[in-house]
């Protein structure tokens, strides 16, 4: 049994209300650059016809975490439900799992711990049944989470601009049908 | 039994349509409501008091401290269960290390912008006494004139001590906010209402608005309710913003603009006779004053309004059409978004009431409607008072010049620096500003001046900003997570539902709340209108209890549900008469005539066009993580956009030869300031868009700090001449009129 993340960017408003959930829900460090949930905004039409794409993203938990093998310290692991997340008591902060995750925000450096961090789907909360806070702070609902035998089936596998899943299996799924 | 499994094949079968999001969040909501928290954490359910929309949150603190702030369950006309980055990020303000935290003088006699006070920690007591005393002076020597209070009204017991005081100069910043836009709906369709029911409109007219943007959650939810309901959603908007991405179709209009196409709108639902005939006729004054309504709106074709817009003719027909026939329509008005931009806001705003009017959704579904409320009694109600002194004196912020903005209470702070600097100095010899930043104003510098003049001056405030920092006292005020209070929803309520906010943590160090404030100082300045009936003082908490007790929600406002929500749902029954003079909605105002102004919008062009010395127009938005006075020093909320940018169309920036990244000058007739370019596709080529909400300059704020630029640098306050001259008889701050040039700043840092 594993989790994953199903998002809908059509009911996107931009809030940020999932990455401001994040960083207090985890005491993420501030103004140093490391945010563990982003949400994206791109262009994709030029003007006069703009279009922008949104995403808000975070870890994937893939099932073949390029991350993991990548770390020469073993310091990413892989829980029974499937979360993968940084052992900081093993991790050295040597970057390399960043240049082998194919998804933004990435892996980011700790300048200040020395370690990398990313994303671990708030474990603590869903030890305790409740949803990560990131999804639990959506206020329309763009940004669900739950199990992944429910979401793999919904949805695309990609977007554009999203690396092809078929590499790591990322636990996500989009919603890309229009309103 | 709702499972897991079964909700999510909710998800999956709801596929493109929302699924009815409430249905869908309520369905999670009952999964994980039985869910426990770990040991050594409690919930606490209040409301959020970053903006108005007072999203209800589930305050979580482990072992005391507050731990994370998430949406309250069963918010389902709110937050809906969930809270946008502001509003969850709001432990940051009750735990920003550069709060105040006592009151404070100052010892340094140099005021000003990036000054440092010298602040020197006194008691409570010692700076109660000497505001007091200060403010007793001043009126006995110079009257009440002389004290100038820059606050907006509330809460009730602050206002019952500014009018024991006979106190006349109250400002607040209604006109960047919506002055005009309550000033219009009084005449139009009665007392202010701020609740759109976008669930059931069919068609979504946006003249800007970019409620997304600033992440306002009642309304975004509201348009996300009404696209997964099948509305078509139009938006006029010079950048194609958070909201344009909602729309079917956006224009982007010239700024300024957006007047000639509602003038040319209505021309078309009239001469086609598009509106709803049977509102019109039963609930409106059309049938009174139809033929001077028709001889108005005739010239205002499409064929004109394109060349004052840049929004095609054929466009303007065929949306007007679309409005007029597509079901029920609602042209959404909200504060600033609206009616403070330009300086023809006061035509606009009249303009969009008539297309509303027109549309026959005064009140009724996929409309405008008036929030239902239940009364909640007031303070003059618990403990009543004697009469208040009659306000004498001259109005510094000039609003004496306008009469329906004087009738409407609200202040200008478009005016006031000429008011403080020119047509009265002098005049104020004492001031108390509260929870106010520079940003606030425009051209703060020349508000800096102004300032300045004032012997005394006390701010109340959470940090110590720049305008904290002009003050001779200040005093530390408390935050939403710290009070106790009720509060009737407003922007969301087909039936009455009442909020509680509760202290969820104790007050921070010394900060007390705005009641203590107004109590002490009512103690000292005017003890009669602060006893109740058995000769002791007011006392903030037992008015709350009397409140919830009489409001027939609870005994006390301990035992007010601990949901958090009171609700009484009842029907909604439309209104048939309306709050105007005479009782229909007006279309039009037979009361402007009387007082000189237009009964019907004309077109008014924006006050200031680009020209050869400032060939640009000047554009600001709120970015969804910032909101007046509550989130510059929010390390959380700042890391999500650190510093504002000088965003620019990318063609535009190429012919000036302007790179991404170069730092280029921005100058109006009023100030300058540089910031890096973004070039983007998002924007008319011929204007610059700017974030509010940054070049805070005290550096007690330490986040906040040196990041960015003000805005308000470029813009120009205004004289009520100048307002009136306009034919901005409802009182628009214009805070988007500014035209810049823009320099690219040679590398180096010298000008060319």
């Amino acid at each position: 049994m594993s989790y994953g993340w199903l998002f809908d960017p059509k009911l996107c408003i931009e809030c940020r209300g999932c990455e401001a959930a994040c960083k207090q829900w985890n005491g993420v460090q501030t103004l140093i650059n490391v945010r563990w949930r982003q949400v994206y905004e791109k262009e994709t039409v030029g003007y006069p016809t703009p279009a922008l794409q949104v995403l808000s993203l975070s870890c994937n938990h893939c099932e073949k975490a390029w991350c993991a093998m990548a770390c020469p310290v073993k310091a990413i692991k892989r829980r029974p439900d499937g979360i993968v997340y940084i052992d900081h008591d093993v991790c050295v902060g040597c970057q390399f799992c960043a240049k082998f995750c194919p998804y933004p925000p990435r892996p980011q450096f700790n300048a200040v711990k020395r370690k990398m961090e990313k994303c671990h789907m708030c474990y603590d909360r869903i030890d305790q049944g409740l949803q990560p806070a990131c999804a639990a702070n959506c206020p329309t609902g763009a940004l669900k989470w739950g199990k992944w035998e429910d979401i793999s089936s919904q949805g695309e596998g990609m977007v554009e601009g999203f690396t092809d899943p078929k590499h790591t299996r990322p636990h996500i799924r989009f919603i890309t049908q229009g309103w | 039994m709702l499972t897991r499994r079964s909700m999510l094949r909710l998800a999956g079968a709801a596929g493109g349509s929302l699924l009815g999001s409430t249905r869908l969040a309520k369905a999670f909501e009952e999964v994980f409501q039985a869910a426990e928290l770990p040991a050594g954490m409690r919930t606490v359910a209040t409301a959020c008091g970053i903006c108005d929309s007072v999203c209800g949150v589930q305050a979580v603190l482990q072992d005391g401290v507050l731990r994370f702030l998430g949406g309250l369950p069963g918010d389902t006309n709110g937050g809906g269960g969930g809270l946008c980055a502001k509003g969850g990020a709001g432990i940051g303000l009750v735990y920003d290390p550069d709060r105040l935290k006592y009151p404070m003088k100052r010892t340094n006699p140099e005021k000003g912008i990036g000054v440092d006070p010298g602040w020197e920690r006194i008691t409570w007591t010692e700076a109660l006494d000497t505001i007091a005393a200060r403010f007793s002076n001043a009126i006995s020597q110079y009257g009440a004139e002389s004290l100038l209070v820059i606050s907006r009204p509330s809460p009730d017991v602050w206002m019952r001590l500014l009018n024991a005081l006979g106190v006349a100069n109250r400002v607040d910043h209604l006109d960047e906010c919506y002055l005009t836009s309550r000033i219009l709906q009084r005449y139009c369709t009665g007392p202010m209402s701020w609740a759109h029911d976008f669930g059931n409109s069919k068609y979504v007219l946006l003249f800007g608005w970019d409620l997304l943007a600033k992440g306002k959650l009642v309304f975004a939810r509201g348009i996300v309710e009404a696209k997964a309901n099948g509305a078509k959603v139009v938006c006029f908007n010079p950048q194609y913003s958070a909201t344009a991405r909602f729309a079917d179709e956006w224009y982007p209009i010239r700024p300024g603009s957006d007047l000639a196409v509602a003038l040319a709108m209505i021309h078309v639902l009239l001469e086609e006779n598009l509106y709803n005939q049977e509102f019109v006729a039963n609930y409106t004054n059309f049938p009174e004053y139809e033929a001077a309504i028709r001889a108005n709106f005739a010239p205002y074709t499409p064929e004109w309004a394109e060349l004052q817009s840049d929004v095609p003719a054929t466009a303007i027909r065929r949306l007007a059409r679309e409005f007029g026939t597509m079901g029920p329509a609602i042209v959404p008005i909200h504060k600033k978004t609206l009616a403070a931009n330009y300086t023809n806001a006061s035509q606009l705003v009249h303009a969009i009431l008539i297309l509303n009017i027109l549309a026959g959704t005064i009140d009724r579904p996929g409309g405008r409607y008036e929030a239902r409320k239940i009364s909640i009694p007031a303070v003059d109600a618990v403990y009543p008072r004697p009469a208040y002194p009659p306000k004498t004196g001259r109005r510094v912020d000039s609003k004496d010049r306008l009469p329906l903005v004087l009738e409407d209470g609200g202040g200008m702070f478009s005016t006031l620096a000429d008011g403080m600097l020119t047509k009265y100095p002098g005049m104020i010899q004492a001031a108390f500003i509260m929870q106010y930043t520079m940003l606030g104003f425009p051209d703060p510098l020349r508000i800096t001046e102004a300032l300045k003049t004032v012997p005394f001056l006390a701010v109340y405030d959470f940090l110590p900003n720049d305008v904290a920092a002009m003050a001779d006292i200040v005093l530390p005020g408390t935050t939403y997570l710290e009070v106790n209070d009720l509060l009737a929803r407003e922007y969301s309520a087909k039936y009455p539902v009442v909020m509680s906010r509760r202290a969820v943590v104790p007050a921070m160090f010394e900060a007390k709340s705005i009641g203590y404030l107004a109590i002490e100082l009512g103690k000292r300045l005017a003890p009669d209108y602060f006893k109740t009936p058995d000769g002791s003082w007011i006392n903030p908490g037992v008015l709350l209890d009397e409140k919830t007790r009489r409001a027939g929600i609870a005994n006390s406002f301990a035992e007010f549900p601990p949901s958090g929500l009171w609700e009484r749902p009842e029907p909604f029954v439309p209104r048939t008469t309306f709050g105007t003079a005479s009782g229909k909605c007006q279309i039009y105002v037979p009361q402007f005539v009387a007082k000189g102004y237009d009964p019907l919008p004309v077109w008014k062009e924006k006050r200031e066009r680009p020209t050869a010395q400032y060939p640009y127009y000047f554009l600001t938005y709120i970015p969804a993580v910032q909101r007046r006075n509550t989130t510059e020093n929010n390390p959380i909320l700042t890391e999500m956009l650190p510093v504002n940018v000088a965003n620019m169309n990318a063609a535009l920036a190429r012919g000036l030869g302007i790179r991404e990244g170069d730092l280029v000058r921005l100058r109006s007739r009023t100030g300058s300031i540089t910031l890096a370019a973004h070039l983007v596709e998002t924007l008319r080529p011929d204007a610059v868009l700017v974030a509010h909400g940054y070049g805070q300059r005290s550096k007690l704020m330490r986040v906040a700090w040196g990041r960015g630029e003000r805005d308000s640098d470029l813009i120009a306050d205004q004289t009520v001449e100048e307002m009136v001259a306009a034919g901005n008889f409802a009182g628009s701050a214009g805070i988007m009129e500014a035209v810049v040039a823009i320099e690219r700043v040679q590398d180096g840092g010298s000008e060319a």
